[in-house]
């Protein structure tokens, strides 16, 4: 191939990428990873430099549209910021301590498990009339359930909210609970992000959506937002290593551009549910590949 | 002052929709401003070295990590004023990393001016490790 064809062709994958990323909240490096390395024979080092690019660019183009839908919970992105971009660091710092096939094992058996717990989780309904005696913000949690520890914590910071679902036509309020759960998870997250070049989001989503109770729309969202400042935290490292090669990083952060930008059309009229049976599906996918990297 | 609540007995929205479409205007312009330089860069450098991205030699230099490309700021700030495409599309790269970062500055600002100080503190912590990384990056390069 020469540049121009290889260009084109990254550029279509990235536009898949990019797509399938700001859909399910995840960074789009799932596919730019395993694309790269095993069908281009990329240098490792280089794929993780371009996948990095790709998060942001998935993250931005994603996250500027979900922001103005008011989806997105800002006060909840910017606390748990504090954890995934620590958490960045520590893992920008532990890069090349640990065994690299190690932590994809260990990587694809963690999404393995969150993929299983959301197949099989007992949903607690989303609340869809109003709760009494929770006009303002901030008041106490009591009866929705799952405001168990965190609950306060989550009351003091406000996190709690409400989102208005396109597909239901109506205002829908949640509660967050487990905030100080939701913020270990975050970190731990952040840490994967910063040692593997990854967006992480399918395990930002679970933490929100699972372990925090906030609803699948709005975790995504929010994944969508936290992710483009955990690869900050952690790209510019890149860069400065020199793994970041414009000739590819380039054609893949326009081609994530696009599609994510059609992605996050996609998602403001999307039902919960299918996303989350997308999002099964797609976790199990990158399990499997995960595992057969680390054993393999 | 709490905003308007939406429809009836909705929670208040704890971030008012003015401080989410700002902050979502940044984003997009970030994304745009970024695409519109990399596109920039990539017909800057086809125009200016038709025989490098005709090449098959050199596709397989980039593939095999083989390739020289700028990977500090002074070189993309050089490269950028010698008219070199690859300088021009790092620069597009490093606009779109800090497109997020953009976000947070704006959001931190409206906590400031909504004068909750508690999520002023919490963006600043959140700026000050990412600028923290930054200097990581420069010590290890």
């Amino acid at each position: 191939m020469t540049v121009v064809e290889l260009s084109l062709v990254l550029l279509g994958v990235s536009i898949l990428a990019g797509a399938l990323g700001s859909l399910l909240g995840l960074g789009g490096g799932f596919v730019i990873v395993p694309v790269l390395t095993l069908v281009f024979h990329l240098d490792i080092r280089l794929a993780i430099g371009t996948s990095i690019v790709a998060v942001a660019a998935t993250s931005s183009a994603g996250a500027a549209r979900n922001v103005t839908e008011s989806i997105t919970n800002l006060r909840v992105a910017t606390f748990l910021a504090l954890a995934t971009t620590l958490g960045a660091v520590t893992g920008a710092l532990l890069a090349g301590v640990f065994d690299a096939r190690f932590l994809f094992a260990l990587f694809g058996i963690v999404l393995a498990v969150s993929g299983a717990q959301m197949i099989h989780k007992r949903r607690v309904p989303e609340v869809k009339e109003p709760i009494p005696g929770l006009e303002t913000v901030g008041m106490h949690v009591g009866a929705a359930g799952g405001a168990a520890s965190g609950g306060r914590m989550a009351d003091r910071l406000a996190l709690h909210s409400a989102y208005y679902d396109e597909a239901e036509g109506l205002d829908v309020p949640y509660l967050v609970a487990n905030t100080g759960l939701g913020l270990a998870l975050m970190y731990l997250a952040g840490t994967l992000s910063g040692l593997l070049g990854i967006g992480s989001g399918v395990l930002k989503v679970p933490a929100m959506d699972l372990a925090m109770h906030i609803p699948m729309k709005v975790s995504t969202a929010t994944s969508n937002l936290l992710i483009g400042l955990t690869a900050a935290a952690s790209a510019v490292v890149y860069f400065a290593r020199g793994d970041i090669d414009p000739i590819i990083a380039g054609p893949v952060a326009i081609g994530v551009l696009l599609g994510a930008t059609q992605g996050s059309k996609w998602l403001v009229g999307i039902r919960s549910d299918r996303l989350r049976v997308l999002f099964v599906g797609v976790l199990g996918v990158v399990a499997v590949q995960m595992i057969w990297k680390g054993i393999g | 002052m709490p905003p308007p609540a939406r429809g009836h007995g909705a929670l208040t929205p704890p971030s008012p929709r003015g401080v989410r479409a700002a902050v979502g205007r940044v984003l997009h312009a970030g994304v745009l401003m970024s695409a519109a330089i990399l596109v920039t860069g990539y017909l800057v450098g086809l125009v200016g070295q038709p025989a490098a991205f005709g090449s098959h030699a050199v596709e397989k230099a980039h593939l095999a990590g083989r390739a020289s490309f700028p990977h500090s700021f002074g070189a993309v700030w050089d490269g950028i004023g010698r008219g070199s495409g690859e300088a021009i599309i790092v620069a597009g790269v490093l606009v779109l990393i800090l497109t997020p970062v953009a976000g947070i500055v704006t959001s931190a600002v409206a906590f400031a001016r909504r004068r909750d100080w508690l999520f002023t503190a919490i963006s600043a912590t959140v700026l000050s490790v990412i600028l923290g990384s930054f200097l990581l990056g420069w010590l290890s390069a």
